[in-house]
């Protein structure tokens, strides 16, 4: 087969490192695989095209933003991909019931706006793939894990980055505020004097996106810098997707959030794999149960809900046992979620 | 026949008249025609849907990438209709090699992002039925189908005679025609044709009357023109003063007939790029509703092959303005020529003449066992 897949590129976010690897490991299979677009000077070892005829199969793979092609294009695709050769990937709950977490979170803000994103995808495709390992909710919708874990970006300590934070959250704040300023500061705020260096990597942690509301609903960027200032914690900016595992490596713990609407459906997403081919001890903002899910019973260990600051502490003081927890989820997600197994089942999907 | 037409529709421009008239006709003739997308309120006789149960042919309109209907609309249409029952009308010429001709073209990929291939393979992927508003298509897989037609009934005024019309004509005065000259239509890619119609218009300005030209960025150059270097977009704010030409804005499809009859001539151009190719608007048709006398700015052969043999008296040829003066001096012969060639529209390329041809073209296609 060879899959195309429609979707928003960005280099810093979404889901183009996951592709990255489909890309790589589609050859062993005996299938290539590329993003529909030009090529991307900055990422070169991503294959893009525009030659649709070049693909008999097309993977439209969308993420908070219900995002098009220009029409002439997705008329040459709608004739070329019969709907039986489309698939289409919802990484982010959009296919579901209005849903709202805490009166906070959402994937649509209306019910108009949910029954656009229905309609679109109910025009495009039959088949609608959600990101999860369970069954979903949506009697239309069935699971594909689709993220999952590559053992050969392990960073091996040897060669792994100095380490130049204690604590380091990678990821850019998107819903992530109520959490981070109701669990992980008044932690931070305990042990502080007791930690080296924080930091919180990516987009939006010091205001708001400068394109203001066009960016998405305002809520999803709240931060408080001055607490941040106040807790010393760095904010770099946003690294490309092929550096996020050697820049997690630079620090001894690593926290894991999640947006709550995707928590609370328990999607995957690629930060759920990235962060233990890390040299670094993975601490998760996951309840135990969600943990155990994804990463075996030793994942239980490493949650940090209702106990961050002792669990950070403890992960500081003693880190040849959490090393010894990681390796056992590591052992893990190699058995069950490995790239390799990601790649037969997507391309099983196209066969089912 | 349930006939769907697919494409934007704009009160102020490209096919609008047109369309109103297939539903008007489809109507008269037992069809039903209507519009896909949802209810404009600025065309109320517009019937719209998105319903393609029972659509026996859905015709793409093809001018602007935004003719291709956006998502979900287009899946539906493409997945539901099967291509036996989809015809492509492309009324740009987009379905052919690139063309460059006097700074006009078919394709540019800086102006629309879409280069030669992406509208070939674009259209191949909507039908295998692809017409062109020309007599003479250049690819041997396109149909001729001039889509744009000519309603008698939207004459605004019936002469019982050539002399009668040229008496009215020579009385009217400045309150039933206050211009000498009406050219509707907006500058894209016309303005050579304008510059030259503007020099031979000097000489005789005093005795034919003012000049009006209607339509979007006559005034000035627009910036965006300018930014993409795009040189038939052009204008001559200056000489346009100096020959006190009237600058109007765009107007709506249904008041053209209107204005362009309150001038004692209407020229009619085509863009470089519809002359090279032989297509026709319908601007080429509608201009002969007017109460006014046309002026067919086009080769001579193609003004016969279209309007037929009396119409040649319509054409300037090298001398505008010995034209124009001619006409002043001698109207009857001009409106016995125009009310022949009116008689010849009517006879020739009427909207019951354009869905007969529809029909036998959509029946040819079966009986060659079109694509399911």
């Amino acid at each position: 087969m060879n899959i195309l897949f429609v979707m928003k590129h960005r280099g810093n976010a979404g889901s183009t490192h996951a592709v990255a690897n489909y890309m790589r490991l589609a050859p062993e299979h005996g299938h290539s695989v590329a993003i529909f677009g030009t090529p991307i000077w900055y990422v070169p070892e991503l294959k893009f095209s525009m030659d649709i005829a070049e693909f008999d199969r097309v993977i439209y793979l969308f993420e908070t933003e219900l995002f098009r092609i220009k029409p002439l294009y997705q008329a040459i695709m709608l004739a070329r991909f019969p709907r039986q050769d489309r698939l289409i990937i919802d990484t982010d709950g959009m296919y579901n019931e209005l849903v709202t977490v805490d009166g906070y979170d959402f994937n649509h803000s209306t019910e108009a706006d949910r029954a656009q994103w229905i309609a679109y995808m109910d025009a495009l495709g039959d088949r609608v793939v959600q990101t999860l390992t369970t069954k979903p909710a949506h009697p239309k919708v069935s699971a594909l894990s689709f993220f999952g874990y590559d053992p050969a970006l392990r960073v091996d300590p040897a060669s792994a980055p100095p380490k130049v934070y204690d604590i380091l959250h990678v990821g850019h704040n998107w819903w992530r505020w109520k959490e981070v300023a109701k669990e992980l500061l008044p932690a931070f705020d305990k042990i502080r004097d007791q930690v080296g260096e924080i930091g919180f990597l990516g987009l939006w942690w010091d205001g708001p996106p400068a394109e203001g509301p066009a960016a998405g609903p305002s809520q999803a960027f709240h931060s408080d810098p001055y607490a941040f200032k106040r807790l010393r914690i760095k904010t770099p900016g946003a690294v490309m997707y092929s550096d996020v595992i050697k820049t997690m490596s630079t620090a001894r713990i690593n926290i894991l959030t999640q947006r709550p609407l995707l928590r609370h459906l328990k999607h995957l997403t690629q930060k759920y794999f990235e962060v233990f081919c890390a040299d670094t001890i993975p601490l998760l903002m996951l309840d135990e149960d969600h943990a155990e899910l994804i990463y075996g019973r030793a994942g239980r260990e490493l949650t940090l809900p209702g106990r961050a600051a002792e669990k950070i502490l403890d992960a500081l003081r003693n880190p040849d046992r959490y090393r010894s927890i990681v390796e056992d989820v590591r052992s893990h997600l190699v058995a069950h979620h490995s790239y390799d197994q990601r790649a037969r089942e997507l391309f099983a999907a196209f066969r089912s | 026949m349930r006939i769907l037409l697919v494409g934007t529709v704009d009160p102020w421009t490209r096919s609008v008249a047109t369309i109103h008239k297939y539903v008007e006709w489809g109507r008269i003739l037992g069809h039903d025609v209507s519009v896909y997308g949802s209810n404009n309120p600025e065309l109320p006789r517009l019937p719209f849907t998105t319903d393609i149960d029972g659509v026996d042919v859905a015709i793409f309109l093809v001018q602007v990438p935004s003719d291709f209907p956006a998502m979900p609309g287009l899946a539906r249409i493409m997945d539901q209709l099967p291509r036996a029952k989809r015809v492509v009308i492309d009324l740009w010429g987009r379905y052919n090699e690139t063309v460059r001709i006097d700074h006009d073209f078919n394709h540019l990929e800086k102006f629309d992002s879409h280069p030669a291939w992406e509208w070939i393979d674009a259209i191949d992927a909507l039908s295998d039925t692809v017409l062109q508003p020309t007599l003479a298509p250049r690819r041997d897989d396109v149909r001729s189908f001039l889509f744009h037609g000519f309603d008698p009934d939207a004459i605004t005024t019936n002469h019982a005679s050539a002399r009668d019309a040229a008496a009215a004509w020579s009385e009217a005065g400045r309150v039933e025609k206050p211009y000498g000259l009406v050219y509707v239509g907006s500058n894209w890619q016309r303005w050579t044709q304008i510059r030259r119609i503007l020099e031979d218009y000097r000489d005789v300005r005093d005795r034919v009357g003012q000049f009006c030209l209607a339509g979007w960025d006559w005034s000035q150059r627009p910036a965006w023109a300018v930014e993409m270097g795009l040189k038939g977009i052009n204008t001559d704010p200056e000489l346009l003063a100096d020959l006190g030409v009237e600058i109007r804005q765009g107007i709506r499809f249904d008041q053209i007939v209107n204005l362009v009859s309150q001038g004692r001539f209407a020229p009619i151009l085509h863009r470089p790029l519809f002359r090279e190719l032989g297509l026709v608007t319908n601007r080429s048709f509608e201009t002969f509703y007017a109460d006014c006398i046309p002026v067919l700015m086009l080769p001579q052969d193609f003004v016969v092959s279209i309007y037929g043999r009396a119409a040649s008296r319509l054409v300037p040829g090298e001398h505008l303005a010995a034209h124009l003066s001619a006409v002043m001096d001698d109207p009857e012969p001009y409106w016995d020529a125009l009310l022949k060639t009116r008689q010849y529209l009517a006879e020739n390329h009427s909207y019951r003449n354009r869905f007969q041809q529809l029909e036998g073209l959509l029946a040819d296609r079966e009986a060659c066992g079109a694509a399911p």
